[in-house]
């Protein structure tokens, strides 16, 4: 087993949270006309905020010197790292300039914007954790992985917002994005037991892994309360977001590196 | 073809000694942990015989090296010699090269909090000498070449047990291990 990475976990899970909420506003905006205020804006905004600042706070800890950060946005032209780090600073930016201007309405416009560079941080980051030395990752899984975590979330946490009138199109939402991510979370291992050497020591490793039952375990019994209760109840989004968190910990340690088999098959 | 220097690994040559891989720790002295150079036994699956092979690698400074292209701080260059150089001074320990390079070359070092790995010696080149793991092989298997000049003749550049990564084409090339002869008395 490889490293937690629990910085990078808090990250990206936090993050992907609130771009799915901010995904989640955009939607509901769309699906009803302009959002009546019903859920308080301010108050989503501000749980935006706070969660991509604790995202990008907890990424620092990740760097051996968090202080020279910055330099991280040096190389633009080929580093998708720096490209996730552009897209989550303007992101982060956004969310924060919401939260001071929205008013029980919020703005619309903001929401639109946010959701564009949320995407961008999550097809950015899809391509950070997608390298070459990774067989089993290299293609386009982290992003979809990383894409419903956001709307898994989003929806989740967005239903606390939403209203009476819209509490049904984000239950609709959660249980989509519930369905897809335990498909995508049960067939890709499978599929990687059928590829090259290391691909299947990754599926042997994230079956054999407590952190991957425990995610499918939550996604399901997410699922299962959804199922019965035809709504989602207040404290289910806080259970997804400890299964992704619990998820995305064996997304980092049990991917198995390439460099592991050196001298055995391919 | 620029010049490009790399490692040439006759590994029907190498007798797994190690003699390179503490010929460049004695050098540079890595922190406990830490190891540029690493010779690995191929399994029996590729040499099943009683006698053993080896591969001993480093960094392959490749044509388009993974580790030069996610670094977020542009801490590695590539030479006009094919030298793929770490910067330690740029590094924020961010660990992406690491992640990134198939072939395992970057390595974290907890004191330093910065990533480091092999640097062909490029100050030994500078000044005329061979790298020391090149330097330090008593049989020869290790050789420094330039695949500028380099006629390839039976060399493969991704034997079994080696990943194979078209898309950052590693310099390094190898002769393979033949079957070992049985000789009856």
């Amino acid at each position: 087993m490889q490293s937690m990475e629990i910085p990078l976990v808090l990250f990206t899970v936090f993050s992907q949270a609130a771009i799915g909420l901010t995904l989640m506003r955009a939607v509901r905006t769309t699906a009803d006309g302009p959002v009546d205020g019903s859920g308080g804006a301010r108050h989503e905004w501000r749980l935006i905020a706070g969660l991509m600042l604790l995202g990008m706070i907890g990424s620092l800890f990740h760097l051996g010197h968090p202080l020279s950060a910055p330099t991280a946005l040096n190389h633009l032209g080929t580093a998708w790292l720096s490209r996730e780090i552009l897209f989550a600073g303007l992101f982060t930016g956004v969310t924060v300039l919401a939260a001071l201007l929205a008013g029980r309405a919020g703005k619309p416009v903001l929401a639109w914007v946010g959701t564009l560079l949320g995407l961008g941080v999550i097809v950015s980051a899809g391509m950070t954790y997608a390298p070459p030395a990774l067989p089993a990752l290299h293609n386009a899984l982290p992003f979809t992985f990383f894409l419903t975590s956001a709307v898994i979330l989003g929806s989740g946490f967005g239903s606390w917002f939403a209203g009476g009138e819209r509490a049904s199109l984000m239950a609709r939402i959660f249980t989509t994005a519930l369905v897809v991510g335990l498909v995508l979370n049960l067939v890709a291992p499978c599929v990687w037991l059928s590829g090259g050497t290391v691909m299947r020591m990754t599926g042997e490793a994230w079956l054999g892994s407590s952190f991957y039952w425990a995610h499918v375990a939550v996604l399901a019994g997410c699922l299962g309360v959804v199922w019965k209760t035809r709504t989602i109840p207040s404290w289910l989004p806080v259970a997804a977001l400890l299964g992704e968190l619990v998820g995305r910990a064996g997304f980092f340690a049990d991917t198995i590196h390439a460099a592991a088999n050196m001298g055995g098959l391919y | 073809m620029k010049k490009q220097y790399a490692f040439h690994v006759d590994t029907e040559r190498c007798i797994g000694c190690f003699t390179c891989a503490m010929a460049c720790r004695n050098y540079y002295h890595q922190v406990e942990g830490v190891v540029w150079r690493q010779v690995h036994p191929l399994s029996e699956e590729i040499y099943p015989h009683r006698e053993r092979a080896f591969l001993s690698l480093s960094c392959n400074h490749c044509e388009h090296p993974a580790c030069l292209n996610v670094c977020p701080v542009e801490a590695y260059t590539k030479r006009e010699d094919g030298v793929v150089v770490h910067h330690q001074e740029k590094c924020i320990g961010c660990g992406n090269c690491i992640r990134s390079c198939p072939y395992g070359a970057p390595k974290y070092n907890p004191v330093e909090k910065r990533a480091e790995k092999c640097s062909l010696c490029h100050e030994r080149l500078d000044a005329g000498l061979k790298p020391a793991c090149v330097q330090a092989c008593p049989t020869d298997a290790l050789q420094l070449i330039d695949l500028a000049e380099f006629t390839e003749t039976n060399e493969v550049q991704y034997p079994a047990g080696y990943p194979r990564m078209e898309e950052l084409n590693p310099s390094t090339r190898f002769v393979l291990p033949q079957t070992p002869k049985m000789v009856r008395r």
